[in-house]
C-alpha cells in the first residue's frame, strides 16, 4: 500500500527539452512533435509529476517541448506491508518464529525494526518505511530517451558509426528546468542548455538561460518561429496578403500547407511570374506542377481563371528577395514548356486512334492488355446502359475511348492526370458531352468521399470497369488478403455499392457480375468467382454503413437474407435503422431470436418459406395462438405489399404492432409440447411470422 | 623540390563548366577526399563507380569526389531538348562515415561556388533513395536552391543487400544545372565549357552531335536481340565471376547488364511485367558481388582501417551483417 505523503515540496517550474535534428521530414513533422510531447509528458504525470500546461514546438530541425509550472520533486510515499499476524510471529517467550524472521528480511530489516499494530482483523506484524520521492532532474533524462525509442517512426536511419536510430541524425539535446541544465545522454547526444538558431541567419550555438525564454530566445536571436501553428498562421496571411497584392486568390490545400511549414523555420513569402501563354495548357497540369512538384501556391482571379503567378515559401528573409522570385521562375519555365509540348503533341492525333496502342500495354499478364480490357469494359456496359435506358452508342463510344488518355504524352508526365486528359482531348475531337464527360468520369469516385459520375453514360462506364477488375482480378485467384491489395479492389467494390446506392440504380448485381464472367471465360474457370465478388461487393458495405453510423448487425442482418439489388438493400437497412427507435423492436428483435432458435433446434430453419408452411387452424388450443395467428393474417397482406414496393418501414411500423400478441403467446404457449401434430403447427406459425420479418432482414441478428 | 617553382596560377573561372568542376575537386579534396577519376564504363549515375557502390560496402574509411559520366537512354532527346540529355555528368562525393558537419560541409562547397546562402534559398527537401538494381536504399533529401534540385544527399543504410556500417553518406551533383544557373543560360547546350585565348567552347559544341547520335542509336537501331543475349551473358559471367571469388570483375559484368537493361528499356523491349523480372536479376548479381567483395576485404584485413579514426575493437563490432531478407 502506498500513501502519498504531503507535499512537502510543492515546488514548480518551467521544464525544457529540445531535440535538435538534421531536417525532418516535412509531412509527419506535426504528428511526430505531438507523439514525442506526449509521450514525455505522460510518462512525467504517471510518476507524479504534473505540467501545468505543455506546449509542443516543431521545426525540420527540432522538436520542442516546453511543460510550464511542472511539479519538479515527486512527494515521498509511506510504504507499508503487512506480515505474519502477531500469534505466528513470536512464541511464548516472546521470540521471534521463523515467519516473522523470513517477513523481516524480506524487507531487509531486523525483527525489531518491525511495527506491532492492532486492527479489526486482529494484531499483525507491520513494516512500514518512507520512500524518498525522486526530484524531477532524476527522472527525466530517463522519460526522454524511453519516449524517443517509443516514438511511432515508419523510417528509421542511422548515421555516421553510430548504433542509435532515428528519423535523421540526432545534432543536440536541450534538457533544462528553470535555468539549469539537466545532466544526460540521448541517442549519443549529451544535454545542456545550447541549441541552434536557424541555419543561415543565426549559425553558431546559442544559449537559453532559462526554459521560459525558449520561444523568445529562438525568435529574437535565432531568427526561427518554434511553433508549428503559429508559422502556418504567418504562412497563410503572407500567401493570402501577396495573393490579394496581385489582385487574385490563392488556392491552398491544407495538405501542402502543412507540408510547406514543415519546410521551413523563417517563413517568407516570395512572389515569382510566369509567361502567360502557358495558361494554354490545362489548368489541372499548372496546379498540379506547381503544388506537386515545386510545392509552390497557385492563383486564381476573381472569376476563378489562373493567374501567371505563383507564390512560394522561402526560409530565409532574403537580402535579394528577386534571386529568389528569379530562380524559382527558371524552375517552373522549362516544367511548364515540357507540359506545353507535350499538350501540342498530343492534340496532332484524335484520341480515338490511340486505342490500338493499349494493345501493347499489359492490364494484367493473364487477363491480356489494356486493349482487351477497354473492348470488355464496352460489352459489359452497353449491357447496362440496355437496363437503365441509357445512350447504347454513347456508352460504347466512351467506354472505348475510356483508357485511350493512358498513351498520351501528358499522362506519361503527369499519370494522375489520367481521365481529365481524356476528357479535354475528346472535347477537342467534338466528342459528344455525355461521352467526353464519362472519359473522365468513369475513373469516380477517385477516392473515399469523392463525387461519384454525374451523368447515366459515366455511371455504366464506371461500374462496367471495376466489375470487370474484380471478376478478373477474383478469377486469376489474387483477390485481395489482408492489406495486400495492389489493384485497388477494396475501392473499386466500394465504387460499385456507392454507384449503385447513391446514384439509384435498381440493378440486380448477380446477372451483372456473369455478364462481366462472360466476357473473361476464355481465361479461367468459372468456379465460385461469382459468387466470391457478390460476397466481396456486399462486404463492402459493412465499413459503408459504419461511416453512417450504422451498426455491423444491422447490416448483417439484411445481408443474410441475400438481397441482389443493391439500392434495394439500403432501402432495407435505412429502414431497419430507423425502425431501431421503434419502442416494439428491441422485443420484436429478441422474439425473433427467440423463434430462430427454436426452430434451428428442431431443423426447420433451413428452406424457410411462407409457402412450405401450412398451418392448420383447427389445431390451435390456446387463445394467443389463435390471436396471434389471426392478427398476423390480417396484417400479412398489407405488409407484403407494402414490402414489394419497398416501404420497409411502414411494413415494419405494422408488424410492431404485433408485439403483444407476441409477447402473450410466449408467456402463454408451450411450443414443444408431447402431441407432434400440435407441436407442428406451432412451429408452423412461428416460421410464418419468421418470415414475414425476413422479408426484409434477418431480425435475429440484431443486438440488443 | 625546385625552390623557384613558382605555385600553380590557374585561375579557376567559375563562368566555365570546367571551373566549377576544378572547384569541386579542390574544394572535397581539402575535406580528405581522394579526387578519383570516371569510371571508364557506361554507368546510370555516379553510385555505381566502384568507389560508391563498392566501398560503401565494409567497415573501411574512405572519402573520395569524381566527376561520373552518366548515361540514361530513355532520357535522349535528339539533342532537341534544352533539359535533357541521355549523356551527362554528375559530380559524386562519397564520405565514409558519414561525419557530423556532413551537411555544413556540402553548404561550404555552394558557398565556394559562389552562392550566398543569406541571398539564395536553399532548403534540405526530404527524399529518400532506392536502387531496386543495387539492392540500396538511404534516406536524405534533395537540395534546393531556390526551387531548383541541385543536389541529392544521402545517408546510405544498405547497398548490395548488406547493411552500411559505418552509414557512408552521398551527395550527387547535378552539375549541368548548377552551371546553368551560375552562367544564367537556359538551355544545357548553351553552357560556356571553356573560355581562354583560343575562344569559348560551348556544351553543346562538345556534346551536341553526340546527342543526335546516340538518341538515333538507342531508340531505333540498338540490336535487341545481341542485347538480350548480351544480358544473359553478363549474368552468366558475373554468377562465374563470385564463384571464382572475384568481386572487381564481376561487378563489371553487373554495371554491363544494367547497362544492356536500360539500352532494352529504350527500345521499349522489355513489358511492365517483364521489367521487374530484368531488374530482380540484375539485384541478385549486384548482391553476389556485394558479400563477395565484402569478404575479399575481409580476408585482406580490411586494409584502409589503418586511417579509421575508431578504437579497432568498435570497427570488429562494425562488421556487416547479410541482410537476411
Amino acid at each position: 500500500m502506498n500513501n502519498a505523503l504531503t507535499n512537502k515540496s510543492a515546488i514548480t517550474n518551467d521544464c525544457l527539452i529540445e531535440l535538435g535534428t538534421e531536417e525532418l521530414p516535412p509531412k509527419n513533422l506535426k504528428s511526430l512533435s505531438e507523439d514525442f510531447a506526449k509521450l514525455v509528458s505522460q510518462a512525467l504525470n504517471d510518476v507524479g509529476l504534473p505540467a501545468a500546461s505543455i506546449e509542443v514546438y516543431a521545426t525540420p530541425r527540432r522538436l520542442g517541448i516546453l511543460m510550464r509550472n511542472m511539479q519538479t520533486q515527486q512527494a515521498d510515499q509511506v510504504v507499508e506491508k503487512r506480515g505474519p499476524a502477531l500469534q505466528a510471529a513470536f512464541d511464548k517467550e516472546g521470540n521471534p518464529s521463523k515467519a516473522a524472521q523470513g517477513f523481516a528480511r524480506g524487507c531487509g530489516v531486523e525483527v525489531t525494526d518491525l511495527q506491532q499494530r492492532e486492527t479489526d482483523k486482529g494484531a499483525w506484524l507491520y513494516f512500514e518505511k518512507t520512500e524518498i520521492g525522486s526530484s524531477l532532474a532524476q527522472i527525466l533524462p530517463e522519460v526522454v530517451a524511453t519516449a524517443i525509442h517509443k516514438l511511432p517512426i515508419a523510417k528509421k536511419m542511422r548515421w555516421g558509426d553510430q548504433a542509435f536510430e532515428f528519423v535523421r541524425p540526432v545534432k543536440w539535446l536541450v534538457m533544462m528546468i528553470g535555468s539549469s541544465v539537466v545532466e544526460g545522454e540521448v541517442l549519443g547526444v549529451r544535454s545542456g542548455n545550447q541549441s541552434q538558431g536557424h541555419r543561415f541567419h543565426a549559425p553558431g550555438p546559442m544559449t537559453f538561460s532559462n526554459a521560459s525564454d525558449y520561444v523568445a530566445c529562438l525568435a529574437n536571436e535565432g531568427k526561427v518561429v518554434a511553433s508549428f501553428d503559429e508559422r502556418k498562421r504567418s504562412i497563410r496571411e503572407q500567401i493570402e496578403q501577396s495573393a490579394a497584392n496581385l489582385g487574385g486568390v490563392a488556392h491552398i490545400e491544407e495538405a501542402l500547407l502543412n507540408e510547406v511549414t514543415g519546410l521551413v523555420e523563417f517563413p517568407v513569402a516570395v512572389c515569382g511570374t510566369f509567361d502567360a501563354e502557358f495558361l494554354s495548357i490545362p489548368v489541372e497540369a499548372l496546379v498540379m506542377t506547381m503544388q506537386d512538384n515545386q510545392k509552390y501556391f497557385a492563383l486564381f482571379d476573381q472569376q476563378g481563371a489562373l493567374l501567371p503567378n505563383f507564390i512560394t515559401i522561402s526560409n530565409i528573409d532574403s537580402k535579394q528577395p528577386e534571386m529568389v522570385a528569379k530562380g524559382n521562375e527558371r524552375v517552373i519555365r522549362p516544367r511548364f514548356a515540357d507540359a506545353r509540348f507535350f499538350f501540342e503533341q498530343d492534340q496532332k492525333q484524335p484520341l480515338s486512334q490511340r486505342s490500338e496502342l493499349l494493345d501493347k500495354v499489359v492490364f494484367q499478364n493473364k487477363l491480356g492488355s489494356v486493349g482487351d480490357k477497354s473492348r470488355r469494359i464496352a460489352k459489359l456496359a452497353v449491357s447496362i446502359a440496355k437496363q437503365m435506358g441509357a445512350d447504347e452508342v454513347q456508352v460504347e463510344r466512351a467506354a472505348q475511348l475510356c483508357k485511350c488518355d493512358l498513351m498520351t504524352e501528358m499522362v506519361g508526365e503527369f499519370p494522375k492526370l489520367q481521365g481529365l486528359m481524356g476528357r479535354y482531348y475528346a472535347e477537342f475531337d467534338h466528342e459528344p458531352k455525355a461521352v467526353s464527360d464519362a472519359v473522365e468520369q468513369h475513373y469516380w469516385p477517385k477516392f473515399s468521399g469523392d463525387q461519384l459520375p454525374s451523368n447515366d453514360v459515366a455511371q455504366c462506364v464506371a461500374l462496367a470497369d471495376r466489375l470487370d477488375s474484380l471478376v478478373g482480378i477474383f478469377g486469376i485467384g489474387q483477390k485481395p488478403s489482408g492489406v495486400k491489395d495492389p489493384f485497388a479492389l477494396r475501392r473499386a467494390a466500394l465504387s460499385v455499392v456507392r454507384i449503385l446506392i447513391e446514384k439509384d440504380l435498381p440493378l440486380n448485381l448477380m446477372p451483372l457480375i456473369n455478364k462481366a464472367f462472360e466476357a473473361l471465360s476464355d481465361k479461367f474457370e468459372a468456379g465460385s468467382v461469382a459468387d466470391d465478388v457478390s460476397d466481396y461487393i456486399f462486404d463492402r458495405l459493412r465499413a459503408y454503413y459504419q461511416e453512417q453510423g450504422i451498426g455491423f448487425d444491422i447490416v448483417d442482418a439484411v445481408i443474410s437474407t441475400k438481397p441482389e439489388i443493391l439500392n434495394d438493400c439500403d432501402q432495407r437497412v435505412q429502414a431497419v435503422n430507423q425502425f431501431q427507435k421503434n419502442d416494439a423492436a428491441l422485443a420484436l428483435a429478441a422474439a425473433n431470436k427467440r423463434i430462430a432458435n427454436i426452430l434451428k433446434k428442431q431443423g426447420v430453419d433451413k428452406g424457410l418459406t411462407k409457402s412450405s408452411v401450412t398451418i392448420n387452424e383447427r389445431l390451435f388450443e390456446a387463445t394467443a395462438e389463435k390471436q396471434l395467428f389471426q392478427q398476423l393474417v390480417g396484417l400479412q397482406g398489407k405488409v407484403d405489399s407494402l414490402f414489394v414496393e419497398g416501404e420497409y418501414l411502414q411494413g415494419l411500423n405494422e408488424l410492431a404492432s404485433l408485439r403483444p400478441v407476441v409477447d402473450q403467446f410466449f408467456d402463454e404457449v408451450m411450443v414443444m409440447v408431447e402431441d407432434p401434430a400440435v407441436k407442428a403447427n406451432r412451429l408452423a406459425l412461428l416460421s410464418r411470422l419468421l418470415s414475414c420479418f425476413r422479408q426484409v432482414a434477418d431480425f435475429s441478428k440484431i443486438q440488443s | 623540390m625546385n625552390d623557384t617553382l613558382t605555385p600553380n596560377t590557374v585561375v579557376t573561372d567559375l563562368g566555365t563548366f570546367q571551373g566549377l568542376i576544378q572547384t569541386l575537386q579542390s574544394y572535397w579534396a581539402e575535406q580528405g577526399c581522394v579526387v578519383m577519376q570516371p569510371l571508364d564504363m557506361e554507368v546510370g549515375a555516379g553510385t555505381f563507380h566502384p568507389a560508391t557502390f563498392l566501398r560503401a560496402i565494409g567497415p573501411e574509411p574512405w572519402r573520395a569526389a569524381y566527376v561520373q559520366p552518366s548515361r540514361r537512354p530513355t532520357d535522349g532527346r535528339y539533342g532537341e531538348n534544352p533539359n535533357r540529355l541521355q549523356h551527362y555528368f554528375q559530380f559524386q562525393v562519397l564520405l565514409k562515415p558519414s561525419p557530423d558537419n556532413f551537411q555544413e560541409l556540402y553548404l561550404g562547397s555552394l558557398e565556394r561556388l559562389g552562392f550566398d546562402t543569406l541571398v539564395h534559398d536553399v532548403r534540405f527537401v526530404e527524399d529518400n533513395w532506392e536502387s531496386p538494381t543495387l539492392g540500396a536504399w538511404g534516406l536524405g533529401w534533395e537540395i534546393w536552391l531556390n526551387g531548383m534540385e541541385v543536389s541529392q544527399f544521402t545517408y546510405f543504410q544498405q547497398v548490395g543487400g548488406l547493411e552500411c556500417r559505418p552509414v557512408s553518406g552521398e551527395i550527387t551533383y547535378g552539375i549541368e544545372r548548377l552551371a546553368m544557373y551560375m552562367q544564367g543560360v537556359d538551355s544545357i547546350y548553351d553552357l560556356v565549357w571553356s573560355r581562354s585565348e583560343q575562344g569559348e567552347i560551348t556544351y553543346g559544341d562538345i556534346y551536341h552531335q553526340n546527342e543526335v547520335e546516340q538518341s538515333t542509336y538507342n531508340f531505333e537501331l540498338a540490336d535487341t536481340d545481341a542485347l538480350f543475349h548480351w544480358f544473359d551473358v553478363c549474368e552468366t559471367e558475373c554468377q562465374k565471376l563470385i564463384e571464382k571469388k572475384l568481386a572487381l570483375p564481376g561487378y563489371e559484368q553487373v554495371m554491363k547488364a544494367s547497362h544492356a537493361f536500360n539500352l532494352l528499356d529504350a527500345r521499349h523491349a522489355i513489358s511492365v511485367t517483364e521489367r521487374q523480372r530484368f531488374i530482380l536479376r540484375v539485384r541478385t548479381l549486384s548482391r553476389g558481388v556485394a558479400q563477395c567483395y565484402y569478404e575479399s576485404r575481409e580476408a585482406l584485413a580490411f586494409p584502409l582501417m589503418k586511417n579509421s579514426l575508431l578504437p579497432k575493437a568498435t570497427s570488429d563490432a562494425t562488421a556487416m551483417e547479410v541482410d537476411s531478407e
